[in-house]
């Protein structure tokens, strides 16, 4: 499994596993929008670019997870299956597809509010990246 | 190494300022033996990190419904000085001004004889849930105003009545909102939610008096035994979700600027007055005030299912109190002998203000401000009133729920969200959510007693009970 759920009484608290950081990036997307909404299908008619620039990796994750949070909320898309391009540790570029919402479709899922800095980590164990976040919900 | 915990009472406790470097005043909390056991380390780490907030007053405090959060605890308490002090997102969490409020009916419980047809139609007419959008969809001038007027927009609009407004914190809307300091992007999440409940543990609940602890506080609140209330609990939706997110960005650029250093990102701060500071507390303020209005619109579709189900007057339904559990305020507190202004932060704890304070309705001036305590789905609710103790030991706060003891996921591994609702119809409650999971995520034992929560807050005295509700209909997200 690409994540797993860490022990966190109040929020959903998650590890994502991958191999080289564009794949832990895209993980992190795919996790979240599981938690929000499960059963994703990507169609590739439902395709948007997202740019992201921060002060630092952390900082780069952080916002490009919370730009998906505000495609999801302001315009109801799903965008759970990104390519991700990074340019150093502050600047991020990445394809996402998806599908829209379907409150039928993708029910079960918990609204996520925001995403937190605290207990947000990136680091590598062996030869995997790793990433642990806590979402608001 | 993390110093000791020491026990100064029978329900307090402190955290030396020697616990842990860089606190600059000790941390208090308050807790019984039996809510300790439940105590997370991670939520004592967090009580700490705020004890090292430039600026901070007294203490750093937390409330017996501390727990694990992000940021400050939830639970937390802290106010901090207007010209030395900081305000930070981390101190007020993403749901700004999430909130309750309770509103009286005429109905007795016995009268609910149709109660699974009453919580059919308002799970009909509450939009709930992951993904719900409202019926009426704000126009940009529309959202314009409720930012800066909050419920007044709302009840001049038709969703209320003007004795609501006296009847909210801060009469529904706090001064110094600031709309041009709320992004484009959060005015897109917050036009489509308005009037929109949310999920989590968001809800809409029908309850009924069954004690009344404090005759006189009650009478003057309005509530009365075996009457039916309707307690309405939720927040400033997307829309403040993403003033949280885009000021915390902004605030770690100006804590670096202003050179603060800092035990967890999560706390990015400004100085009260900085131009940072103050575009976050104008942009808070009007999310706080998005969220006032969201509550009203919710109460007046409530009404209106009453109104036509059991033939009531609309008016018969008068607000009994509408509180913030999570905000930042300008508040004047007594320290040292001396009336000071401050910026209070109340994460997960709500105002108490006590008898006489500036701001409370007038009808409760002698008996404290109301103080609205929601239970966990199936479990009591309280209705408390604010203290003169309060003021002087917490800036006037108080507890603001039962706080969880088990995850969501593992609320899911252990019960099955139909088994929960059945064993819930068993006992007179009937529940309705957009899905299953969101109630077994919430399914009572997943909470701390309520009633050992408000039990502590009424033996300390920071607040003191009035009366107990028990839930009869619920609806989720």
């Amino acid at each position: 499994m690409p994540y797993e759920i860490l022990p966190h009484t109040a929020d959903v608290r998650i590890r994502v596993t991958a191999s080289g950081l564009p794949s832990l990036f895209a993980e992190a997307a795919r996790a979240m929008a599981a938690i929000m909404a499960p059963g994703c299908v990507p169609a590739p008619a439902v395709t948007r670019e997202v740019t992201v620039e921060a002060e630092d990796l952390e900082g780069l994750l952080h916002d490009f997870l919370s730009e998906l949070l505000y495609l999801f909320d302001a315009e109801g898309l799903l965008l759970c299956d990104c390519r991700v391009s990074l340019e150093g540790t502050r600047f991020l570029t990445a394809t996402c597809r998806g599908e829209e919402f379907s409150r039928e479709k993708h029910a079960g899922g918990a609204e996520i509010k925001g995403v937190s800095f605290s207990g947000l980590r990136i680091y590598k164990e062996g030869e995997d990246d790793v990433f642990e976040i806590i979402f608001d919900v | 190494m993390a110093g000791e915990v020491k026990r100064i009472g029978e329900y307090e406790w402190e955290l030396p300022v020697d616990y842990r470097p860089g606190m600059r005043v000790p941390a208090r909390f308050f807790l019984s033996e039996a809510l300790r056991k439940d105590l997370e380390s991670g939520a004592l780490e967090q009580l700490a990190n705020v004890a090292t907030l430039p600026g901070i007053v007294r203490h750093s405090l937390a409330m017996p419904d501390i727990h694990w959060g992000y940021g400050f605890p939830i639970g937390g308490v802290a106010a901090f000085s207007v010209d030395s002090g900081i305000i930070s997102p981390g101190g007020v969490g993403f749901d700004i001004n999430c909130g309750v409020r309770l509103l009286s009916t005429p109905l007795r419980a016995a009268e609910l004889s149709n109660r699974r047809e009453l919580v059919e139609r308002l799970f009909q007419v509450v939009p709930t849930g992951v993904g719900a959008k409202s019926d009426r969809r704000l126009s940009g001038k529309d959202l314009e105003e409720v930012m800066v007027r909050g419920a007044a927009w709302a009840v001049e609009h038709g969703y209320g009545v003007p004795r609501d407004l006296e009847r909210c914190e801060e009469g529904g809307a706090m001064a110094g909102a600031d709309p041009s300091a709320v992004s484009q992007k959060a005015r897109q999440r917050g036009l489509p939610q308005s009037g929109t409940l949310g999920s989590g543990n968001h809800f809409l609940e029908i309850q009924e008096v069954k004690e009344i602890y404090d005759p006189a506080a009650a009478a003057a609140m309005g509530v009365a035994q075996g009457g039916v209330c309707v307690m309405i609990h939720c927040g400033s939706r997307g829309l403040g979700h993403q003033v949280c997110t885009d000021h915390l960005k902004a605030l770690e650029a100006a804590t670096r600027r202003y050179g603060i250093s800092l035990p967890d990102r999560q706390l990015a701060c400004a100085p009260v007055n900085s131009p940072e500071g103050k575009a976050y507390y104008g942009a808070m303020a009007a999310s706080a005030n998005y969220a006032w209005a969201n509550r009203q619109m919710i109460t007046d579709m409530t009404r209106k299912v009453l109104v036509k189900m059991f033939g009531i007057e609309y008016g018969e339904m008068p607000l009994i109190y509408d509180v913030a559990h999570n905000v930042a305020k300008m508040e004047e507190h007594l320290v040292d002998g001396k009336q000071v202004p401050l910026c209070v932060h109340r994460k997960g704890a709500t105002r108490a203000f006590g008898p006489g304070s500036p701001g409370i309705p007038k009808e409760c001036a002698a008996v404290g401000q109301p103080v609205i305590i929601p239970g966990s789905m199936g479990t009591s609710s309280f209705l408390l009133r604010g203290t003169a103790l309060a003021m002087e030991k917490t800036f006037g706060s108080t507890c603001h729920g039962a706080g969880r003891v088990t995850s969501r996921t593992q609320a899911k591994k252990n019960m099955r969200g139909q088994q929960v609702q059945a064993r819930l119809a068993q006992a007179g409650i009937l529940v309705r959510a957009q899905s299953y999971e969101s109630i077994a995520e919430e399914a009572p034992e997943v909470y701390k007693p309520s009633l050992e929560v408000v039990r502590v807050v009424d033996a300390v005295g920071i607040s003191k009970l009035v009366a107990r509700l028990e839930p009869m209909g619920v609806i989720k997200g």
